[in-house]
């Protein structure tokens, strides 16, 4: 077989009358496939059980957003942005709002702020929550599905309170968000952080010392920190291999840099890493919300006196930590109500491309067992 | 169904058979409309609602449907969760044929009804399910609550009740109705119905005047207190900490370098460590720039965020937004693309009108964002390995993000 016979994407050339090279073949896993979370085709090319080579085809589910977007108003875009991650939808709503407000020059009272780092803050508990059941449950233990879900609901219960939408919220403005919080919303955080606190005690229990999940975990797709910056990896991913970058603290955005916590970072870089730092960033959240609780102002305005709709003509760049890493916005206003451009960078993008570096040599198991643990979104990464 | 097909031929002359076979079909029926199994497949925001509504809190095994197969040859419901891409059509198509009969589609969601959000202006969108497989029960919603789709599937039920040997299961066929504006003939059919209404609700008063004459409402309008919202002004950007240089020294440095690189005066002062001012910079010394701020100890540009572009109608702009993972500053690279003119009318459309060199030497992260670039604006990387379509299928026509794109599938979004 030579290079030209290859299909596309495949690169590596192996010595045509080696013994291995008999055993070759190639596997398709996807669109349709239970551990690719969502319409993500990947061309796998085996050695036996070994990975040779892999290669991610993407564009299953490419919406055309930024097409879209161009004909859209301002604020139209707004809930397309919850289509995009739906597992962090009021995460990436705050990610298009702040980039506007910078075209719009408006801020945001302070009662508002807390609100902000509040929702966000449960929104990244909610995205690791399904996390936690998806890896579970990639590597064949469903209950952990149950469980995740379990408190994943009662987040959402609040979220839909506030917002009046279980997923795809739609819910910050510039200049504020659509409605107040109601008055149940601190004490049923605070109920639900207080549930909270015993049961992650029984799950990480339950999955961080369990046997089957530290074998197939430990060692398995290390992604090194050259590598995890080369590839511009972000949030967990990047955190597990060592790289210290959190933009809610190195470019605090809202009120972070008020706030105190502390940013979990491993150094293996491997899947059992990759899970922790996931259900250490959960704690790290109940910390900020606690914090939250205390400092939330009961009286006061909820949002700005503007309500703007068009942004002043230039470029605007807004990036926020989701719970999945970097989500940047760039917004080219032109003069009318329309943006001209708008242009997402969504964290799962860069870590599908890495994928191939780090399951070479590993079997289709642990390939399972790495997709569980990058957490991509396939939404998010075609748009 | 085998057998039980032929079971009314050779039963109803039989005296009493007719009840032999409604009974035998009562069962059977029973069985299957309370052992619905779904395929396990999702493409996007719908396919959390339908995870959720199996998890404990809905809990869909109640209805019978708990069991999601992977296999389609093990399954009897397709949910079509989430957005149909025309990529994804022909996969969903084949999982379709691969399932057993009998066997029920249910589209979830309303970007399985008519395109939902993605109705308009779009190229890649399936407008409607319908349009490439039968189907049995439309779920509207966006996404559609778990209750929503535990209606969809007790209708489900209650079609599969019907269903009898001598009336049993056919497959359908898929209708075209990717032209059809969903939401113009929602809104007429919504505008009758009101006018109905409205007319009864005309007459009603009518009559209740001429039975109550001396009838005068005690409803007094209430007037909420408005609200008063204070001007909030935008808090300052954050200072620089320590180490970290501002927009200027950074322009400085690489001003020093490279004699085109140019950036707006009035922005660079203002500019914050958050939103960098945008260097514009030369084709020719697009790379070597790119390899001086990544090499360059002060500056050390060592993480990739994005590669993007704009198309304007002239020449085509390269965004490259770089950061320090180690020193927190970033920079932000534009890159005017002057269009190929010499290029006929004709075929502009459908030909790549510029080239840059591609980074992807020193960042291999650049590989896919290059791509997408490619894919989306018709943009040529010279020395990328590995260009080709991402997003898009080999064979589509034209570049969508160019700002005259043409496609006769879009519907233009009315005004």
């Amino acid at each position: 077989m030579s290079m030209t016979q290859l299909p596309p994407g495949f690169k590596i050339i192996r010595d045509e009358n080696s013994e291995a090279y008999s055993d070759e073949f190639f596997v398709n896993m996807g669109p349709q496939h239970p551990s690719t979370h969502g319409a993500l085709r990947l061309a796998i090319r085996m050695d036996g059980e070994t990975i040779v080579e892999l290669v991610p085809h993407h564009g299953y589910i490419h919406r055309g957003m930024e097409k879209q977007a161009e004909s859209m108003s301002y604020l139209q875009y707004i809930p397309m942005s919850d289509r995009q991650d739906y597992l962090t939808a009021i995460q990436n709503n705050l990610g298009v709002v702040l980039a506007y407000e910078k075209g719009m020059n408006v801020g945001v009272p302070l009662r508002q702020e807390y609100i902000r780092v509040m929702l966000q803050e449960l929104g990244r508990i909610a995205s690791h929550l399904v996390f936690f059941g998806c890896f579970g449950g990639d590597l064949g233990g469903q209950t952990c599905l149950l469980f995740g879900f379990k408190e994943r609901e009662m987040i959402h219960d609040i979220l839909e309170e506030v917002t009046g939408s279980r997923l795809t919220m739609n819910f910050f403005r510039p200049g504020g968000s659509r409605f107040d919080v109601p008055d149940t919303f601190i004490p049923r955080v605070k109920a639900f952080l207080e549930h909270l606190e015993t049961t992650m005690k029984d799950y990480e229990r339950f999955l961080s010392k369990n046997v089957i999940v530290r074998e197939r975990s430990i060692g398995i797709g290390v992604l090194s920190k050259e590598d995890a910056i080369a590839y511009a990896c972000s949030g967990p991913v990047a955190r597990a291999s060592g790289v210290n970058f959190d933009v809610r603290r190195n470019n605090p955005y809202s009120i972070y840099s008020q706030l105190e916590f502390d940013v979990p970072v491993t150094y293996n870089g491997d899947c059992y890493d990759r899970y922790n730092v996931r259900i250490a960033e959960i704690h790290e959240s109940m910390r900020i919300l606690r914090q939250c609780i205390d400092k939330f102002p009961a009286e006061g305005p909820w949002r700005s006196k503007e309500k703007p709709v068009k942004l002043n003509p230039g470029r605007y760049y807004s990036e926020i930590e989701t719970a999945k890493g970097l989500y940047a916005t760039y917004v080219v206003a032109a003069a009318g109500d329309k943006p001209y451009r708008i242009h997402t960078r969504g964290p799962s993008f860069p870590h599908i491309g890495v994928l191939n570096k780090m399951c070479q040599g590993l079997t289709v198991s642990d390939l399972v067992t790495i997709m569980a643990t990058l957490d991509p979104v396939i939404p998010e990464i075609d748009r | 169904m085998g057998i039980i097909n032929f079971a009314p031929k050779i039963l109803d002359p039989i005296p009493g058979g007719k009840y032999v076979v409604n009974a035998v079909d009562y069962v059977v029926n029973w069985a299957r409309a309370n052992s619905i199994w779904p395929l396990t497949y999702g493409t996007s925001c719908c396919a959390i609602e339908m995870m959720s509504s199996s998890m404990a809190r809905y809990d869909i095994a109640r209805f019978g449907s708990e069991v999601f197969r992977a296999s389609p040859r093990q399954a009897d419901l397709f949910i079509l969760a989430g957005t149909i891409t025309k990529r994804m059509a022909p996969a969903i198509q084949m999982l379709w044929e691969q399932m057993p009969g009998p066997k029920y589609v249910l589209a979830m969601g309303a970007c399985t009804i008519s395109g939902g959000p993605f109705i308009y202006d779009n190229y890649s969108v399936v407008r409607g399910a319908q349009n490439i497989l039968p189907v049995d029960v439309f779920v509207p919603g966006c996404p559609p609550r778990p209750e929503a789709l535990f209606h969809g599937l007790l209708t489900l039920r209650e079609k599969i009740l019907k269903e009898t040997c001598r009336n049993p299961w056919q497959e359908g066929y898929p209708e075209d109705v990717s032209r059809v504006d969903r939401y113009r003939e929602a809104a007429k059919a919504w505008a009758e119905l009101e006018k109905i209404k409205d007319e009864e609700m005309a007459e009603a008063r009518e009559k209740f005047k001429a039975e109550n004459p001396d009838y005068k409402s005690t409803f007094k309008p209430v007037r909420v207190t408005k609200e008063a919202f204070p001007e909030v002004e935008r808090p300052a950007a954050a200072e620089l900490t320590a180490g970290e240089l501002s927009q200027a020294d950074i322009f400085g440095k690489i001003k020093a370098k490279f004699e085109s690189a140019t950036v707006d005066e009035a922005i660079l002062a203002t500019a914050s460590s958050d939103s960098p001012a945008e260097i514009t910079l030369d084709v020719k010394d697009y790379f070597a720039a790119t390899e001086f701020v990544k090499n360059d100890p002060a500056l050390k540009m060592d993480y990739l965020i994005d590669v993007t572009a704009i198309d304007y109608p002239d020449h085509f702009e390269l965004i490259t937004q770089l950061r320090s993972i180690e020193l927190g500053h970033k920079v932000f690279f534009c890159v005017p693309l002057p269009k190929d003119e010499s290029i006929p009318e004709e075929k502009r459309a459908t030909s790549l009108l510029a080239k840059v060199p591609s980074i992807t030497a020193l960042y291999p992260a650049a590989s896919i964002k290059e791509r997408e670039v490619y894919d989306m604006f018709g943009i040529k990387f010279e020395g990328h390995d590995d260009l080709r379509r991402i997003f898009l299928d080999k064979d589509f026509v034209g570049f969508p993000l160019r700002k005259d794109f043409t496609n006769p599938e879009m519907i233009k979004r009315p005004v």
